[in-house]
């Protein structure tokens, strides 16, 4: 049984689909169900895998592997691709948060009226390629999942969207298809460069990620080898495919300056979309460059630290700075999305155990926190539609339960002590002063994003919460509070961030053996390539 | 002691968990609970031994690195723990009467104990992370209940201030923090204090952390958010804003005194005394009572700052325990009059500012026992002999003068800059007394005003008595009471010349106190006023610059990103649309050519065969004849 738990959390959402397929579009409750128990199938097959795994180790578990695509090339060898799957410390706690972001998505999708069957299709073919591209280990079944996330988000976004959802759909796809390319072309560079070491005599071309992340295994005087001495104009083709990658994972992350088509797609998709973008599909430019590029290209991380560093803290203070103008709420929680993936590049440039873990700390909190502040957003906008910040003012006293939330959330989010932010900042913080690699006013220059975090968030809060009651606009829209459904939630989602934030052990358990053997694994394979090429 | 820490939160999660229409049970269940955890504290403070009791806790590691959430009891820690509950419980007590009728009473009560709790998480711990976790958490609550009034424009103002500036603070703090880490790889001050060697890293970690001192006990340059902050409740500016989280900042400094280097100490006792002066100034010419009690608060702080930068940590704890008393029974003396004098215009539906002192004036016969309670705290925040603050500021100068007379001369500058502080402190003490309870009375005249409900008056009398001497020293003019000794144990020599020096000083203060403000007159100096213009300097150089900066980024992302990427669109589209036109005209055009050739030949083909006999004839006739003449040539 438990040999096709990750084959099987994947293909639930997949397999509902298939099923709501065949359910006529005019009944439109079943397609909530449907999608509802499909999640609800995958939390308990988490709990299952959960209870499988083993916390202490750093290694890959519960792994699937079987032949996929075998190609005889005759003097090229063989095209070999498998569908190979396990998690270790880093993607259990994503698909854990996948399957909790998409739960809650689920239930924050019971409000759509338009076109329910196209929608919940798409949301469930999107809830399978997320987690398909979180425990994929091949680098084809990866390359795979993550295309297969765009077309159902284009769809999501450009149907379902706000005003300018057009606009934001299509500025989406080109930003990340652009990224794409250049991931794909580091991959067929891969490709031609890596030999699988159980072959004997022919090539043996694997797209398996554990067997390219030896640097034995690539071929002598192919594009990628280690050891070959061209260069392409002033780098070697390593550091290059390492740059292609960076770019190409960082626009999804996204980092400044590759980052405007989050604002724009954050604010025009509907609220669980927002919610999924914000929360997941963010942390695959993490989880790429933290499974692909550094453990590959470990050389050229090393080399590159500075690099990923200093993009980390403009992106901190960019999105911080940006998120100050901002008067459009969704816009403002969107560019603190920005400031706050930059610690996950910082944490991951710095390469000390701290730093690691502090990065795939914050990808988990932060998809708690966001997931939570796009929803606040949307409650508003589900009774306003208007998310002009300027355009409200003393709703504290209007809908107090809400307020209280958006306090939560707000401070959970500008990294208050108590919240899972804050361990996730500060492990950063050490990390980054510690290493070796950064210079410690990247680190310092960065505590400048908390005051500012402190700075928009507070303003905001000033100036739509508190005052006298104002709302500019239609009158006839009632604010009423929180709905049990919103209630929901935004509880459990506060009580998460609470819980990680007050006693981080349990997910660092899962977290400590990943961060440790990468860091330590990067620095080694590293430091011995630059001085051995 | 866990139960001391706890028992707050507890009163905290009641007040959540309650719904409105049982609000009230709020008012009685929180003074409770403090009560409890005060007489908790007073048995920890009793059965204190030497040895410091640890209680260890796990909190969480990464890698080989271990965070402890250890809890620690020593002497300073177990005096401040006293000083925490008791205000803590005395303000609970007063507030059920001064915040009575309020609509968001649970709020309060559950920020009220949220904040003790993380104000004793940062006097327990015993862990720098820890301790800067509970440090954040009393600048989230003094946030909250600064803005409890939140339909105040300029109370939600204050409280955003205080929170940025904190943060400023902290995240100097923080940078602290990343220097230790990387340096000595542990938090535990268990570790940290125990180290006998000095490394060159400590007095910029040291400076580092200071930089939080100054955000949170408002120090300079940071300290125009605590008179902003004065827009919030009155007890709670008297509990965290006067007695204890200020007072924090003077608590962590001499916590880990040992770590502080000789270099780093100076620029502490500097920054102190700047403080110390500066606010002193401003200070004397305000106007609004609580405005006033603010800036004598940041005074009192500056000049604990400076002790420890002078060496003289027990003074400036010493000191920050008097403090606590007699500040928070001035500040719930001042709420008791804007209480007592907000319900008389309400009902005579009268309107002025009564925390104005310029309208107030003679209102000893009308409130007796507050200007009895009012006039004992003043006597010892000027430092009178026979008060508490004569024997803790006593402490101080002794400890100043030690300092100054082993250093270089600048150090005297020091000394007689806190002199200096001292009188002024004198001149602004007793011009509130005079301005709101003596002389005649001015706006006051027609209202009908009684004395507080007893709720509030009975801590103020128990504050009120605690500014006597005897609450620390038996001997009057001895600050080496039973106090002291606790933070000092074993002999201590100073001269008493100090404390009579100090004492005739005062007195002279007092005597120039008498001459100015008799007559009630209000001097006023603009720069003093607007405390130095340090807010505006903060906007032209900080708030201005970031919010330009802001818009700029957004232009950057609007205009250049994002007109890079347009243009790139744009400069594709028109490509593909010229290539459009290549593919219709030219390349679709010869292909269409060709076929609309081999088309026209085709029908000129056809034509031949039109399926008419005459024609068939006409064309093989005409055939033959071509034929023929071909033939035939």
């Amino acid at each position: 049984m438990h040999a096709y738990l990750l084959s099987l959390i994947i293909f639930t959402p997949l397999l509902a689909a298939l099923v709501a397929l065949f359910i006529p579009a005019r009944a439109g409750r079943y397609f909530r169900l449907v999608t509802l128990a499909a999640s609800l199938i995958q939390l308990a097959i988490l709990i299952i895998i959960f209870l499988q795994y083993q916390r202490g180790s750093g290694a890959i578990q519960l792994i699937e592997k079987q032949n996929w695509i075998s190609l005889d090339l005759g003097s090229w060898g063989i095209l070999k691709a498998e569908y190979f799957l396990g998690v270790d410390g880093l993607s259990l706690p994503l698909v854990a948060l996948a399957v909790l972001v998409m739960l809650i998505a689920t239930v924050s999708s019971w409000s759509i009226e338009k076109n329910v069957k196209g929608y919940f299709i798409l949301f469930l073919i999107l809830n399978c390629a997320i987690i398909g591209s979180f425990v994929a280990l091949d680098f084809l079944l990866f390359y795979l999942f993550f295309e297969f996330m765009l077309l159902p988000m284009f769809f999501l976004i450009g149907i379902w969207g706000g005003p300018r959802r057009e606009y934001a759909s299509i500025k989406f796809f080109l930003y990340t298809l652009l990224g794409s390319i250049l991931i794909l072309i580091v991959m067929i560079g891969l490709y031609l460069s890596v030999n699988d070491p159980a072959s004997s005599g022919q090539f043996v071309h694997s797209f398996n990620l554990v067997t390219m992340s030896d640097p034995t295994n690539f071929i002598s005087f192919s594009v990628l080898d280690p050891n070959n001495p061209w260069s392409i104009g002033p780098l070697h083709a390593r550091m290059w495919a390492f740059l292609l990658l960076f770019i190409g994972f960082g626009i999804k992350l996204p980092m400044v300056p590759l980052h405007t088509w989050l604002p724009d797609a954050h604010v025009e998709a509907p609220t669980p979309i927002s919610v999924i973008l914000a929360a997941l599909l963010l942390k695959i430019g993490g989880y790429g460059l933290m499974r692909i590029a550094y453990p590959i290209f470990p050389e050229a991380a090393i080399n590159f630290s500075w690099l990923v560093g200093l993009v980390g803290v403009v992106s901190i203070i960019y999105g911080a700075l940006n998120a100050i103008a901002s008067k459009d709420l969704k816009r403002l929680i969107a560019y603190s999305s920005v400031s706050h993936m930059g610690f996950v590049l910082l944490g991951l440039a710095s390469l000390t155990t701290e730093g690691v873990a502090g990065s795939v700390y914050q990808m988990v909190s932060h998809g708690i926190i966001s997931a939570m502040l796009f929803l606040l957003a949307g409650v508003l906008y589900d009774r306003t539609h208007d998310r002009l910040i300027t355009n409200y003012s003393g709703l504290a006293t209007k809908m107090k339960s809400y307020f209280a939330f958006v306090l939560i959330g707000f401070f959970a989010s500008l990294g208050l002590p108590g919240f899972s932010g804050f361990i996730a900042e500060i492990m950063v913080f050490l990390g980054a002063f510690k290493s070796a690699l950064l210079h410690e006013s990247l680190a310092i220059t960065a505590t400048l994003g908390l005051v500012l975090g402190a700075g928009y968030y507070l303003w905001a809060i000033q100036r739509m919460f508190f005052g006298p009651f104002y709302f500019k606009g239609d009158a006839t829209k009632i604010l009423y509070d929180l709905t049990s459904r919103e209630y929901l939630m935004l509880i459990s989602l506060a009580l998460i961030t609470l819980g990680f934030g007050i006693y981080p052990q349990p997910l660092l358990d899962f977290i400590n053996p990943f961060a440790r053997h990468f860091a330590e694994t990067v620095i080694a394979t590293g430091q011995r390539l630059i001085l051995t090429p | 002691m866990l139960m001391v820490f706890l028992l707050p939160l507890v009163s905290c999660v009641i007040s959540f968990l309650l719904t409105d229409r049982y609000a009230w049970v709020i008012t009685l269940t929180a003074p409770l609970l403090q009560l409890i955890s005060m007489i908790g504290a007073l048995i920890v403070f009793f059965s204190l031994s030497a040895e410091p009791y640890t209680l260890a806790l796990p909190w969480f590691h990464i890698g080989e690195f271990i965070f402890s959430a250890n809890l620690q009891i020593n002497a300073v820690s177990a005096i401040m723990l006293v000083v925490v509950t008791v205000v803590s419980f005395l303000v609970h007590v007063y507030s059920t009467g001064y915040m009575a009728g309020d609509e968001n009473n649970r709020r309060y009560f559950a920020m009220l104990g949220f904040f003790t709790f993380s104000m004793l998480g940062i006097v327990l711990a015993d862990n720098l992370l820890l301790i800067f976790v509970f440090w954040e958490l009393v600048g989230f609550s003094s946030y909250m209940l600064i803005g409890h009034w939140n339909q105040k424009p300029a109370a939600v103002n204050a409280a955003r201030k205080a929170f940025i500036f904190n943060r400023i603070g902290d995240a100097g703090f923080l940078i602290g923090l990343m220097i230790i880490w990387a340096n000595a790889g542990t938090f535990e001050l268990r570790n940290l204090l125990l180290q006998t060697e000095v490394f060159s890293w400590q007095t910029s970690a040291t400076l580092c952390i200071f930089c939080g001192v100054i955000g949170k006990s408002a120090q300079f340059p940071l300290f125009t958010w605590l008179p902003d902050a004065m827009e919030g409740p009155t007890p709670v500016s008297a509990l965290i804003h006067a007695a204890t989280m200020v007072a924090a900042g003077v608590f962590l400094l001499s916590r880990i005194f040992a770590l502080y280097t000789p270099e780093a100490l100076d620029v502490v006792a500097l920054i102190g005394i700047i403080t110390a002066v500066l606010s002193a100034l401003s200070a004397l010419v305000q106007t609004d009572i609580k405005k006033i009690l603010a800036y004598s608060t940041i005074s009192q702080l500056g000049l604990m700052v400076t002790a420890i930068g002078a060496g003289a940590a027990d003074a400036a704890m010493l000191h920050l325990f008097t403090h606590a008393f007699f500040k928070a029974c001035l500040f719930l003396s001042a709420g008791a009059v804007i209480h007592v004098l907000h319900q008389a215009q309400q009902q005579t539906h009268t309107h002025f500012d009564v925390q104005d002192i310029r309208n107030l004036g003679g209102l000893r016969k009308k409130l007796p026992a507050t200007f009895f309670a009012f006039a004992l705290s003043g006597s010892a925040l000027a430092g009178i002999p026979f008060f508490s603050g004569f024997v803790s500021k006593d402490a101080i100068f002794t400890g100043l003068w030690n300092w100054a007379t082993m250093g270089t001369s600048w150090r005297w500058i020091v000394v007689v800059s806190a002199f200096l502080v001292s009188f002024i402190t004198v001149l602004y003490t007793f011009r509130l007394v005079w301005f709101m309870f003596m002389g005649e009375e001015k706006s006051t005249q027609a209202l009908d005003v009684t004395e507080a409900p007893l709720v509030m008056r009975l801590p103020i009398i128990i504050l009120a008595v605690a500014s006597l001497w005897f609450i620390i020293t038996i001997n009057p003019v001895d600050f080496n009471g039973w106090l002291f000794q606790i933070l000092h144990p074993g002999k201590y020599f100073h001269f008493n010349l100090m404390a009579a020096v100090s004492a005739s000083w005062v007195l002279l203060a007092l005597g120039t106190a008498h001459r100015m403000y008799r007559t009630g007159k209000n001097f006023n100096v603009k720069i003093f006023q607007r405390a130095f213009y340090l807010d505006f300097i903060y906007q032209l150089l900080f708030e201005k610059p970031v919010l330009a900066l802001a818009s700029f980024t957004d232009r950057i992302d609007r205009h250049w990103i994002d007109g890079v990427l347009h243009s790139g669109v744009y400069a594709q589209v028109t490509l593909a649309h010229i290539i459009g036109w290549f593919d219709k005209w030219i390349i679709d055009g010869s292909v269409n050519a060709v076929a609309a050739t081999s088309n026209g030949l085709g029908s000129f083909t056809r034509s031949f065969q039109g399926g008419k006999i005459q024609l068939y004839i006409f064309w093989s006739i005409f055939g033959l004849i071509i034929f023929l003449i071909w033939m035939l040539l």
